[in-house]
Protein backbone atom coordinates (compact mmCIF):
# COMPACT_ATOMS: atom_id res chain seq x y z
CA UNK A 1 0.00 0.00 0.00
CA UNK A 2 2.84 2.40 0.89
CA UNK A 3 6.41 1.50 0.14
CA UNK A 4 9.57 3.58 0.52
CA UNK A 5 12.68 2.10 -1.11
CA UNK A 6 15.96 3.72 -0.08
CA UNK A 7 14.40 7.17 -0.26
CA UNK A 8 16.49 10.28 0.09
CA UNK A 9 15.01 13.74 -0.07
CA UNK A 10 17.44 16.58 -0.40
CA UNK A 11 15.93 20.08 -0.63
CA UNK A 12 17.24 22.57 -3.14
CA UNK A 13 19.09 24.46 -0.41
CA UNK A 14 20.95 21.27 0.50
CA UNK A 15 18.94 20.46 3.64
CA UNK A 16 18.36 16.78 4.16
CA UNK A 17 14.70 15.94 4.60
CA UNK A 18 14.98 12.18 4.52
CA UNK A 19 18.01 9.91 4.19
CA UNK A 20 17.97 6.39 2.79
CA UNK A 21 14.59 5.53 4.29
CA UNK A 22 12.99 2.17 3.54
CA UNK A 23 9.79 0.79 5.02
CA UNK A 24 6.39 -0.53 4.05
CA UNK A 25 3.04 0.22 5.55
CA UNK A 26 0.28 -2.33 5.01
CA UNK A 27 -3.36 -1.62 4.53
CA UNK A 28 -5.12 -1.02 7.84
CA UNK A 29 -2.02 -0.16 9.87
CA UNK A 30 -1.79 2.66 12.38
CA UNK A 31 1.67 4.24 12.37
CA UNK A 32 3.17 7.03 14.44
CA UNK A 33 6.07 8.94 12.93
CA UNK A 34 8.12 10.58 15.67
CA UNK A 35 11.40 12.40 16.04
CA UNK A 36 12.85 15.74 17.02
CA UNK A 37 12.00 18.90 15.16
CA UNK A 38 13.63 18.88 11.72
CA UNK A 39 14.08 15.11 11.70
CA UNK A 40 12.00 14.67 8.56
CA UNK A 41 8.48 13.72 9.73
CA UNK A 42 6.73 16.24 7.53
CA UNK A 43 9.02 15.38 4.65
CA UNK A 44 7.95 11.74 4.91
CA UNK A 45 4.28 12.67 4.77
CA UNK A 46 4.84 15.17 1.96
CA UNK A 47 6.44 12.46 -0.14
CA UNK A 48 3.35 10.28 0.25
CA UNK A 49 1.20 13.22 -0.79
CA UNK A 50 3.43 14.14 -3.73
CA UNK A 51 3.94 17.58 -2.28
CA UNK A 52 7.61 16.73 -2.62
CA UNK A 53 9.29 14.15 -4.82
CA UNK A 54 12.19 11.94 -3.73
CA UNK A 55 15.69 12.92 -4.81
CA UNK A 56 16.73 9.28 -4.77
CA UNK A 57 14.85 6.04 -4.29
CA UNK A 58 11.28 5.03 -4.97
CA UNK A 59 7.98 5.76 -3.29
CA UNK A 60 4.83 3.79 -4.05
CA UNK A 61 1.43 4.84 -2.75
CA UNK A 62 -1.76 2.99 -3.66
CA UNK A 63 -0.14 1.86 -6.89
CA UNK A 64 1.12 5.32 -7.86
CA UNK A 65 4.85 5.82 -8.29
CA UNK A 66 5.53 9.12 -6.59
CA UNK A 67 9.05 9.32 -7.99
CA UNK A 68 7.78 9.11 -11.53
CA UNK A 69 4.35 10.57 -11.93
CA UNK A 70 2.54 12.76 -14.40
CA UNK A 71 1.22 16.03 -13.06
CA UNK A 72 -2.29 15.20 -14.18
CA UNK A 73 -2.26 12.06 -12.02
CA UNK A 74 -1.63 13.96 -8.80
CA UNK A 75 -5.29 14.80 -8.11
CA UNK A 76 -6.18 11.12 -8.44
CA UNK A 77 -3.46 10.08 -6.02
CA UNK A 78 -4.71 12.65 -3.54
CA UNK A 79 -8.31 11.60 -3.81
CA UNK A 80 -7.32 8.33 -2.20
CA UNK A 81 -5.65 10.15 0.67
CA UNK A 82 -7.16 12.11 3.51
CA UNK A 83 -4.97 14.81 5.01
CA UNK A 84 -5.09 16.59 8.33
CA UNK A 85 -2.73 19.43 9.22
CA UNK A 86 -1.60 21.05 12.40
CA UNK A 87 -3.27 24.31 11.38
CA UNK A 88 -6.56 22.64 10.29
CA UNK A 89 -6.68 24.47 6.92
CA UNK A 90 -10.41 24.98 6.79
CA UNK A 91 -11.99 27.40 4.35
CA UNK A 92 -13.02 30.36 6.51
CA UNK A 93 -15.87 31.52 4.29
CA UNK A 94 -17.62 28.17 4.21
CA UNK A 95 -19.69 26.60 6.97
CA UNK A 96 -18.62 23.38 8.67
CA UNK A 97 -21.04 21.49 6.46
CA UNK A 98 -19.78 23.19 3.28
CA UNK A 99 -16.17 22.61 4.21
CA UNK A 100 -16.82 18.91 4.37
CA UNK A 101 -19.12 18.89 1.33
CA UNK A 102 -16.44 20.74 -0.62
CA UNK A 103 -14.16 17.71 -0.55
CA UNK A 104 -16.92 15.75 -2.27
CA UNK A 105 -17.75 18.46 -4.80
CA UNK A 106 -14.16 18.41 -5.92
CA UNK A 107 -14.39 14.76 -6.82
CA UNK A 108 -17.71 15.46 -8.55
CA UNK A 109 -19.82 13.34 -6.24
CA UNK A 110 -23.59 13.18 -6.77
CA UNK A 111 -25.46 15.80 -4.72
CA UNK A 112 -27.53 12.98 -3.25
CA UNK A 113 -24.36 11.25 -2.19
CA UNK A 114 -23.04 14.48 -0.67
CA UNK A 115 -26.22 14.99 1.33
CA UNK A 116 -25.89 11.46 2.66
CA UNK A 117 -22.18 11.31 3.41
CA UNK A 118 -21.50 14.72 4.95
CA UNK A 119 -23.80 14.19 7.98
CA UNK A 120 -22.27 10.75 8.48
CA UNK A 121 -18.76 12.21 8.56
CA UNK A 122 -19.84 15.01 10.90
CA UNK A 123 -21.53 12.51 13.19
CA UNK A 124 -18.38 10.41 13.25
CA UNK A 125 -16.38 13.32 14.61
CA UNK A 126 -19.21 14.39 16.91
CA UNK A 127 -20.01 17.69 15.25
CA UNK A 128 -23.49 17.12 13.88
CA UNK A 129 -24.82 20.08 15.83
CA UNK A 130 -22.26 22.51 14.46
CA UNK A 131 -22.95 21.94 10.77
CA UNK A 132 -24.12 25.49 10.06
CA UNK A 133 -21.37 27.22 12.01
CA UNK A 134 -18.31 28.90 10.46
CA UNK A 135 -14.82 27.64 11.40
CA UNK A 136 -13.81 30.75 13.34
CA UNK A 137 -16.71 30.14 15.71
CA UNK A 138 -15.22 26.78 16.73
CA UNK A 139 -12.57 25.80 19.23
CA UNK A 140 -9.28 24.40 17.96
CA UNK A 141 -10.28 20.85 18.80
CA UNK A 142 -13.57 21.26 16.98
CA UNK A 143 -11.85 22.74 13.95
CA UNK A 144 -9.51 19.80 13.84
CA UNK A 145 -12.47 17.48 13.96
CA UNK A 146 -14.00 19.29 11.01
CA UNK A 147 -10.81 18.82 9.06
CA UNK A 148 -10.90 15.15 10.05
CA UNK A 149 -14.45 14.87 8.79
CA UNK A 150 -13.35 16.49 5.54
CA UNK A 151 -10.42 14.10 5.24
CA UNK A 152 -12.69 11.13 5.77
CA UNK A 153 -15.78 12.00 3.80
CA UNK A 154 -14.48 10.51 0.56
CA UNK A 155 -13.52 7.29 2.31
CA UNK A 156 -9.81 7.54 1.63
CA UNK A 157 -7.78 4.39 2.06
CA UNK A 158 -5.01 6.33 3.81
CA UNK A 159 -5.28 9.14 6.33
CA UNK A 160 -2.21 11.34 6.82
CA UNK A 161 -2.01 13.63 9.83
CA UNK A 162 0.90 16.01 10.37
CA UNK A 163 0.95 17.01 14.03
CA UNK A 164 -2.85 17.07 14.16
CA UNK A 165 -2.73 17.95 17.83
CA UNK A 166 0.15 20.42 17.69
CA UNK A 167 -2.14 23.34 18.43
CA UNK A 168 -4.39 21.60 20.95
CA UNK A 169 -4.24 21.09 24.68
CA UNK A 170 -3.47 17.60 26.06
CA UNK A 171 -7.01 16.45 26.82
CA UNK A 172 -8.29 17.49 23.40
CA UNK A 173 -5.21 15.96 21.78
CA UNK A 174 -6.04 12.65 23.35
CA UNK A 175 -9.60 12.84 22.03
CA UNK A 176 -8.37 13.50 18.51
CA UNK A 177 -5.90 10.61 18.69
CA UNK A 178 -8.62 8.24 19.86
CA UNK A 179 -10.77 9.46 17.04
CA UNK A 180 -7.95 8.60 14.65
CA UNK A 181 -7.76 5.18 16.26
CA UNK A 182 -11.47 4.72 15.74
CA UNK A 183 -11.12 5.65 12.10
CA UNK A 184 -8.30 3.13 11.84
CA UNK A 185 -10.55 0.43 13.36
CA UNK A 186 -12.89 0.97 10.44
CA UNK A 187 -10.13 -0.07 8.06
CA UNK A 188 -8.41 3.19 7.09
CA UNK A 189 -4.62 3.19 7.16
CA UNK A 190 -3.59 6.03 9.49
CA UNK A 191 -0.17 7.70 9.61
CA UNK A 192 0.39 10.36 12.25
CA UNK A 193 3.44 12.54 12.69
CA UNK A 194 3.51 13.79 16.24
CA UNK A 195 5.44 15.04 19.26
CA UNK A 196 2.89 13.69 21.77
CA UNK A 197 5.09 11.38 23.77
CA UNK A 198 2.61 10.22 26.35
CA UNK A 199 -0.13 9.47 23.86
CA UNK A 200 2.24 7.54 21.63
CA UNK A 201 3.42 5.55 24.59
CA UNK A 202 -0.14 4.81 25.71
CA UNK A 203 -1.51 3.73 22.36
CA UNK A 204 1.06 1.04 21.65
CA UNK A 205 1.04 1.37 17.88
CA UNK A 206 3.77 0.94 15.33
CA UNK A 207 6.30 3.76 15.74
CA UNK A 208 8.78 4.95 13.10
CA UNK A 209 11.40 7.18 14.74
CA UNK A 210 13.42 9.62 12.68
CA UNK A 211 16.57 11.50 13.45
CA UNK A 212 18.38 13.72 10.98
CA UNK A 213 16.27 12.21 8.23
CA UNK A 214 17.21 8.62 9.03
CA UNK A 215 14.92 5.94 10.38
CA UNK A 216 16.47 5.06 13.70
CA UNK A 217 13.72 2.73 14.94
CA UNK A 218 10.72 1.05 13.36
CA UNK A 219 8.96 -0.92 16.07
CA UNK A 220 5.54 -2.59 16.25
CA UNK A 221 3.81 -1.66 19.52
CA UNK A 222 6.62 0.80 20.11
CA UNK A 223 6.89 3.86 22.23
CA UNK A 224 8.13 7.40 21.65
CA UNK A 225 11.77 6.94 22.57
CA UNK A 226 12.15 3.21 21.97
CA UNK A 227 15.11 3.02 24.27
CA UNK A 228 13.93 -0.09 26.01
CA UNK B 1 -25.64 4.58 -22.02
CA UNK B 2 -26.32 5.12 -18.36
CA UNK B 3 -22.65 5.60 -17.80
CA UNK B 4 -22.38 8.27 -20.46
CA UNK B 5 -25.33 10.17 -19.09
CA UNK B 6 -23.72 10.04 -15.69
CA UNK B 7 -20.63 11.77 -16.96
CA UNK B 8 -22.60 14.52 -18.68
CA UNK B 9 -24.63 15.11 -15.53
CA UNK B 10 -21.49 15.35 -13.47
CA UNK B 11 -19.97 17.87 -15.80
CA UNK B 12 -23.06 20.05 -15.79
CA UNK B 13 -23.15 19.92 -12.04
CA UNK B 14 -19.53 20.91 -11.82
CA UNK B 15 -20.01 23.73 -14.31
CA UNK B 16 -22.88 25.01 -12.22
CA UNK B 17 -20.73 24.80 -9.14
CA UNK B 18 -17.92 26.72 -10.82
CA UNK B 19 -20.16 29.48 -12.14
CA UNK B 20 -21.69 29.84 -8.69
CA UNK B 21 -18.23 29.95 -7.09
CA UNK B 22 -17.07 32.50 -9.66
CA UNK B 23 -19.98 34.81 -8.92
CA UNK B 24 -19.83 34.40 -5.19
CA UNK B 25 -16.07 34.99 -5.14
CA UNK B 26 -16.51 38.14 -7.20
CA UNK B 27 -18.99 39.34 -4.64
CA UNK B 28 -17.21 38.13 -1.53
CA UNK B 29 -13.91 39.71 -2.52
CA UNK B 30 -15.61 42.98 -3.30
CA UNK B 31 -12.59 45.13 -2.59
CA UNK B 32 -10.37 43.13 -4.92
CA UNK B 33 -13.12 43.02 -7.50
CA UNK B 34 -13.36 46.80 -7.40
CA UNK B 35 -9.60 47.12 -7.68
CA UNK B 36 -9.50 44.86 -10.73
CA UNK B 37 -12.52 46.58 -12.19
CA UNK B 38 -10.85 49.97 -11.84
CA UNK B 39 -7.82 48.57 -13.62
CA UNK B 40 -9.90 47.15 -16.46
CA UNK B 41 -11.82 50.39 -16.85
CA UNK B 42 -8.79 52.66 -16.82
CA UNK B 43 -6.92 50.43 -19.26
CA UNK B 44 -9.90 50.32 -21.58
CA UNK B 45 -10.40 54.07 -21.40
CA UNK B 46 -6.79 54.79 -22.27
CA UNK B 47 -7.08 52.21 -24.98
CA UNK B 48 -10.40 53.66 -26.12
CA UNK B 49 -9.24 57.26 -26.26
CA UNK B 50 -6.29 56.20 -28.32
CA UNK B 51 -8.44 54.08 -30.58
CA UNK B 52 -10.83 56.98 -31.04
CA UNK B 53 -8.06 59.40 -31.93
CA UNK B 54 -6.77 56.94 -34.49
CA UNK B 55 -10.20 56.32 -35.95
CA UNK B 56 -11.04 60.00 -36.22
CA UNK B 57 -7.63 60.87 -37.60
CA UNK B 58 -7.63 58.23 -40.29
CA UNK B 59 -11.28 58.91 -41.08
CA UNK B 60 -10.46 62.57 -41.67
CA UNK B 61 -7.40 61.77 -43.69
CA UNK B 62 -9.45 59.44 -45.84
CA UNK B 63 -12.08 62.12 -46.33
CA UNK B 64 -9.34 64.47 -47.36
CA UNK B 65 -7.89 61.88 -49.66
CA UNK B 66 -11.26 61.44 -51.31
CA UNK B 67 -11.69 65.14 -51.84
CA UNK B 68 -8.29 65.59 -53.30
CA UNK B 69 -8.13 62.47 -55.36
CA UNK B 70 -9.46 63.94 -58.56
CA UNK B 71 -8.07 62.96 -61.92
CA UNK B 72 -8.26 65.45 -64.73
CA UNK B 73 -7.97 64.00 -68.21
CA UNK B 74 -7.12 66.60 -70.81
CA UNK B 75 -8.08 65.89 -74.39
CA UNK B 76 -6.15 67.01 -77.41
CA UNK B 77 -7.21 70.48 -78.43
CA UNK B 78 -8.32 69.59 -81.91
CA UNK B 79 -10.04 66.30 -81.13
CA UNK B 80 -13.16 65.45 -83.12
CA UNK B 81 -16.32 65.76 -81.03
CA UNK B 82 -17.32 62.18 -81.84
CA UNK B 83 -14.01 60.89 -80.62
CA UNK B 84 -14.45 62.83 -77.39
CA UNK B 85 -17.91 61.27 -76.95
CA UNK B 86 -16.32 57.84 -77.34
CA UNK B 87 -13.81 58.57 -74.63
CA UNK B 88 -16.53 59.86 -72.35
CA UNK B 89 -18.54 56.69 -72.84
CA UNK B 90 -15.54 54.56 -72.17
CA UNK B 91 -14.71 56.40 -68.96
CA UNK B 92 -18.26 56.39 -67.68
CA UNK B 93 -18.60 52.66 -68.26
CA UNK B 94 -15.43 51.81 -66.41
CA UNK B 95 -16.37 49.99 -63.22
CA UNK B 96 -13.66 51.74 -61.24
CA UNK B 97 -15.10 55.16 -61.92
CA UNK B 98 -17.32 56.72 -59.30
CA UNK B 99 -18.18 59.89 -61.14
CA UNK B 100 -17.07 61.51 -64.36
CA UNK B 101 -17.80 65.09 -65.41
CA UNK B 102 -17.15 66.40 -68.83
CA UNK B 103 -15.88 69.94 -68.89
CA UNK B 104 -16.47 71.53 -72.24
CA UNK B 105 -14.29 74.28 -73.60
CA UNK B 106 -17.04 76.78 -72.81
CA UNK B 107 -17.32 75.61 -69.22
CA UNK B 108 -13.59 75.72 -68.82
CA UNK B 109 -13.52 79.23 -70.23
CA UNK B 110 -16.30 80.36 -67.88
CA UNK B 111 -14.50 78.86 -64.92
CA UNK B 112 -11.29 80.52 -65.88
CA UNK B 113 -13.08 83.75 -66.26
CA UNK B 114 -14.49 83.45 -62.80
CA UNK B 115 -11.21 82.42 -61.29
CA UNK B 116 -9.32 85.37 -62.65
CA UNK B 117 -9.52 88.60 -60.74
CA UNK B 118 -9.06 90.64 -63.81
CA UNK B 119 -11.37 89.33 -66.58
CA UNK B 120 -9.80 91.74 -69.03
CA UNK B 121 -6.87 89.36 -69.23
CA UNK B 122 -9.02 87.02 -71.30
CA UNK B 123 -10.14 89.66 -73.73
CA UNK B 124 -9.60 88.62 -77.28
CA UNK B 125 -9.51 84.93 -76.44
CA UNK B 126 -12.21 82.43 -77.28
CA UNK B 127 -12.93 79.10 -75.58
CA UNK B 128 -11.25 77.48 -78.55
CA UNK B 129 -7.83 78.10 -77.10
CA UNK B 130 -8.67 75.78 -74.19
CA UNK B 131 -8.86 71.98 -74.15
CA UNK B 132 -11.79 69.88 -73.26
CA UNK B 133 -11.38 67.71 -70.14
CA UNK B 134 -12.92 65.08 -67.87
CA UNK B 135 -12.85 65.26 -64.10
CA UNK B 136 -13.07 61.86 -62.48
CA UNK B 137 -13.31 60.30 -59.11
CA UNK B 138 -12.60 56.67 -58.50
CA UNK B 139 -14.35 54.32 -56.13
CA UNK B 140 -11.03 53.23 -54.72
CA UNK B 141 -8.46 55.97 -54.30
CA UNK B 142 -5.66 53.45 -54.33
CA UNK B 143 -6.26 52.60 -57.97
CA UNK B 144 -5.62 56.13 -59.09
CA UNK B 145 -2.06 55.75 -60.40
CA UNK B 146 -2.84 52.61 -62.32
CA UNK B 147 -5.95 54.20 -63.77
CA UNK B 148 -4.07 57.31 -64.80
CA UNK B 149 -1.48 55.23 -66.63
CA UNK B 150 -4.16 53.45 -68.59
CA UNK B 151 -6.01 56.65 -69.42
CA UNK B 152 -2.84 58.25 -70.74
CA UNK B 153 -2.69 55.59 -73.43
CA UNK B 154 -6.11 56.37 -74.83
CA UNK B 155 -5.80 58.05 -78.21
CA UNK B 156 -7.01 61.58 -78.09
CA UNK B 157 -5.87 62.06 -74.53
CA UNK B 158 -3.29 64.76 -74.27
CA UNK B 159 -2.44 64.78 -70.62
CA UNK B 160 -3.41 63.44 -67.22
CA UNK B 161 -3.36 65.40 -64.04
CA UNK B 162 -3.75 64.15 -60.48
CA UNK B 163 -2.07 65.02 -57.17
CA UNK B 164 0.36 62.13 -57.34
CA UNK B 165 2.90 63.21 -54.75
CA UNK B 166 0.31 64.41 -52.37
CA UNK B 167 -1.67 61.20 -52.53
CA UNK B 168 1.41 59.08 -52.17
CA UNK B 169 2.47 61.01 -49.13
CA UNK B 170 -0.99 60.74 -47.64
CA UNK B 171 -1.06 57.00 -48.22
CA UNK B 172 2.28 56.71 -46.52
CA UNK B 173 1.07 58.73 -43.56
CA UNK B 174 -2.01 56.57 -43.30
CA UNK B 175 0.12 53.46 -43.42
CA UNK B 176 2.31 54.74 -40.61
CA UNK B 177 -0.65 55.79 -38.55
CA UNK B 178 -2.12 52.34 -38.94
CA UNK B 179 1.07 50.52 -38.13
CA UNK B 180 1.90 52.86 -35.27
CA UNK B 181 -1.52 52.60 -33.74
CA UNK B 182 -1.48 48.81 -34.03
CA UNK B 183 1.81 48.81 -32.22
CA UNK B 184 0.70 51.17 -29.50
CA UNK B 185 -2.61 49.39 -29.06
CA UNK B 186 -0.80 46.06 -28.70
CA UNK B 187 1.58 47.62 -26.22
CA UNK B 188 -1.30 49.07 -24.22
CA UNK B 189 -2.95 45.67 -24.25
CA UNK B 190 0.13 43.93 -22.90
CA UNK B 191 0.58 46.56 -20.21
CA UNK B 192 -3.07 46.27 -19.26
CA UNK B 193 -2.94 42.51 -19.01
CA UNK B 194 0.10 42.69 -16.80
CA UNK B 195 -1.45 45.33 -14.54
CA UNK B 196 -4.63 43.34 -14.28
CA UNK B 197 -2.89 40.07 -13.67
CA UNK B 198 -1.00 41.79 -10.87
CA UNK B 199 -4.23 42.96 -9.36
CA UNK B 200 -5.78 39.53 -9.70
CA UNK B 201 -2.58 38.09 -8.27
CA UNK B 202 -3.42 39.94 -5.10
CA UNK B 203 -6.82 38.32 -4.93
CA UNK B 204 -5.29 34.96 -5.71
CA UNK B 205 -2.62 35.53 -3.11
CA UNK B 206 -5.31 36.27 -0.59
CA UNK B 207 -6.82 32.94 -1.52
CA UNK B 208 -3.68 30.86 -1.93
CA UNK B 209 -4.54 28.92 1.20
CA UNK B 210 -7.86 28.02 -0.34
CA UNK B 211 -6.11 26.92 -3.51
CA UNK B 212 -3.63 24.87 -1.50
CA UNK B 213 -6.44 23.17 0.37
CA UNK B 214 -8.20 22.38 -2.88
CA UNK B 215 -5.01 20.85 -4.24
CA UNK B 216 -4.55 18.67 -1.15
CA UNK B 217 -8.07 17.41 -1.35
CA UNK B 218 -7.37 16.34 -4.92
CA UNK B 219 -8.94 19.06 -7.06
CA UNK B 220 -7.50 19.16 -10.55
CA UNK B 221 -6.10 22.36 -11.98
CA UNK B 222 -9.10 23.28 -14.08
CA UNK B 223 -11.42 22.83 -11.17
CA UNK B 224 -9.42 25.45 -9.32
CA UNK B 225 -8.83 27.69 -12.30
CA UNK B 226 -12.37 27.96 -13.60
CA UNK B 227 -13.92 29.97 -10.77
CA UNK B 228 -11.09 32.48 -11.14
CA UNK B 229 -11.56 32.59 -14.89
CA UNK B 230 -15.27 33.16 -14.46
CA UNK B 231 -14.43 35.92 -12.03
CA UNK B 232 -12.16 37.40 -14.70
CA UNK B 233 -14.92 37.17 -17.29
CA UNK B 234 -17.38 38.91 -15.00
CA UNK B 235 -14.94 41.69 -14.22
CA UNK B 236 -14.00 42.02 -17.90
CA UNK B 237 -17.64 42.21 -19.00
CA UNK B 238 -18.73 44.69 -16.36
CA UNK B 239 -15.59 46.74 -16.92
CA UNK B 240 -16.06 46.90 -20.67
CA UNK B 241 -19.70 47.93 -20.42
CA UNK B 242 -18.88 50.68 -17.91
CA UNK B 243 -15.98 51.82 -20.09
CA UNK B 244 -18.26 51.89 -23.10
CA UNK B 245 -20.79 54.06 -21.30
CA UNK B 246 -18.05 56.49 -20.26
CA UNK B 247 -16.54 56.49 -23.75
CA UNK B 248 -19.90 57.16 -25.42
CA UNK B 249 -20.53 60.00 -23.06
CA UNK B 250 -17.14 61.57 -23.77
CA UNK B 251 -17.50 60.98 -27.48
CA UNK B 252 -20.91 62.62 -27.63
CA UNK B 253 -19.59 65.57 -25.66
CA UNK B 254 -16.70 65.94 -28.08
CA UNK B 255 -18.99 65.57 -31.05
CA UNK B 256 -21.36 68.29 -29.92
CA UNK B 257 -18.39 70.53 -29.12
CA UNK B 258 -16.99 70.00 -32.60
CA UNK B 259 -20.31 70.70 -34.29
CA UNK B 260 -20.93 73.82 -32.20
CA UNK B 261 -17.47 75.04 -33.18
CA UNK B 262 -18.42 74.37 -36.76
CA UNK B 263 -21.52 76.54 -36.38
CA UNK B 264 -19.48 79.38 -34.90
CA UNK B 265 -16.64 79.27 -37.37
CA UNK B 266 -18.75 78.27 -40.32
CA UNK B 267 -16.69 75.19 -41.03
CA UNK B 268 -15.21 72.36 -39.08
CA UNK B 269 -11.65 71.24 -39.26
CA UNK B 270 -12.36 67.78 -38.01
CA UNK B 271 -15.25 65.63 -38.91
CA UNK B 272 -16.41 63.08 -36.39
CA UNK B 273 -17.55 59.62 -37.26
CA UNK B 274 -21.08 59.37 -35.89
CA UNK B 275 -21.10 57.26 -32.73
CA UNK B 276 -23.90 55.10 -34.01
CA UNK B 277 -21.67 54.00 -36.87
CA UNK B 278 -18.83 52.80 -34.68
CA UNK B 279 -20.49 52.31 -31.29
CA UNK B 280 -21.22 48.64 -31.89
CA UNK B 281 -17.68 47.95 -32.96
CA UNK B 282 -16.24 49.80 -29.99
CA UNK B 283 -18.42 47.88 -27.57
CA UNK B 284 -17.43 44.65 -29.26
CA UNK B 285 -13.73 45.48 -29.09
CA UNK B 286 -14.08 46.53 -25.44
CA UNK B 287 -15.82 43.33 -24.49
CA UNK B 288 -13.28 41.18 -26.27
CA UNK B 289 -10.35 43.02 -24.72
CA UNK B 290 -11.96 43.22 -21.29
CA UNK B 291 -12.75 39.52 -21.23
CA UNK B 292 -9.35 38.56 -22.62
CA UNK B 293 -7.68 40.73 -19.97
CA UNK B 294 -9.76 39.14 -17.24
CA UNK B 295 -9.22 35.58 -18.41
CA UNK B 296 -5.53 35.87 -19.23
CA UNK B 297 -4.96 37.80 -16.03
CA UNK B 298 -6.66 35.06 -14.01
CA UNK B 299 -4.78 32.23 -15.67
CA UNK B 300 -1.43 33.95 -15.23
CA UNK B 301 -2.03 34.73 -11.61
CA UNK B 302 -3.38 31.33 -10.59
CA UNK B 303 -0.60 29.46 -12.36
CA UNK B 304 2.06 29.92 -9.71
CA UNK B 305 -0.15 28.69 -6.92
CA UNK B 306 -1.19 25.53 -8.70
CA UNK B 307 2.26 24.01 -8.38
CA UNK B 308 1.88 22.30 -5.04
N1 LIG C 1 10.75 23.33 1.72
C1 LIG C 1 11.93 23.11 2.31
N2 LIG C 1 13.05 23.66 1.79
C2 LIG C 1 14.24 23.45 2.35
N3 LIG C 1 14.43 22.68 3.43
C3 LIG C 1 13.37 22.12 4.00
C4 LIG C 1 12.06 22.30 3.47
N4 LIG C 1 11.19 21.60 4.23
C5 LIG C 1 11.92 21.02 5.19
N5 LIG C 1 13.22 21.32 5.05
C6 LIG C 1 14.30 20.85 5.89
O1 LIG C 1 14.27 19.44 5.92
C7 LIG C 1 14.49 18.95 7.23
C8 LIG C 1 13.31 18.10 7.68
O2 LIG C 1 12.20 18.95 7.79
P1 LIG C 1 10.76 18.43 8.20
O3 LIG C 1 9.82 19.54 8.02
O4 LIG C 1 10.49 17.18 7.49
O5 LIG C 1 10.98 18.14 9.74
P2 LIG C 1 9.89 17.74 10.84
O6 LIG C 1 10.36 16.48 11.44
O7 LIG C 1 8.54 17.76 10.26
O8 LIG C 1 10.06 18.92 11.88
P3 LIG C 1 8.94 19.56 12.86
O9 LIG C 1 8.75 18.61 13.97
O10 LIG C 1 9.56 20.83 13.29
O11 LIG C 1 7.72 19.76 12.03
C9 LIG C 1 14.76 20.17 8.08
O12 LIG C 1 16.14 20.34 8.20
C10 LIG C 1 14.14 21.30 7.32
O13 LIG C 1 14.85 22.48 7.55
MG1 LIG D 1 6.82 18.91 10.55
Amino acid sequence: MIEFKAVTKRYSNGAIGLQDASFTIQKGEFVFVVGPSGSGKSTLLKLILHEEVPTEGEVYVNGFSIHNMRRSEIPYLRRGLGVVFQDFRLLPNKTVYDNVAFAMQIVEAQPKEIRRQVPVALALVGLSKKAKVYPDQLSGGEQQRVSLARALVNNPSILLADEPTGNLDPAISREIMYLLDEINQRGTTVIVATHEKSIVDDMEKRVISLDYGRIVHDVQKGNYTNEA
Amino acid sequence: MMFKRGIIQMKLRTIKYMVREGFSNTYKNLLMTLASLTMVISSLLIFGVFLMVTVILSFNLRQMEKQIAEIVIWLEKDIAPLEADDIELRLKNDVRVLECNRITKEQAFAELNEALEDPSLLEGYTPEFLSESFRLRLKDVNQIAEFADEAADITGVEDIDFPKDFLERLALILKWINAGSMFILALLLIISVSIISNTIKLTVYARRKEIGIMKYIGANDWFIRWPFIIEGIIIGLVGSVISFVITSYLYNALESYVSSEAVVSGMSLIRMVPLKDIGGQILFVYIIIGVVMGVVGSIISVRKHLNV
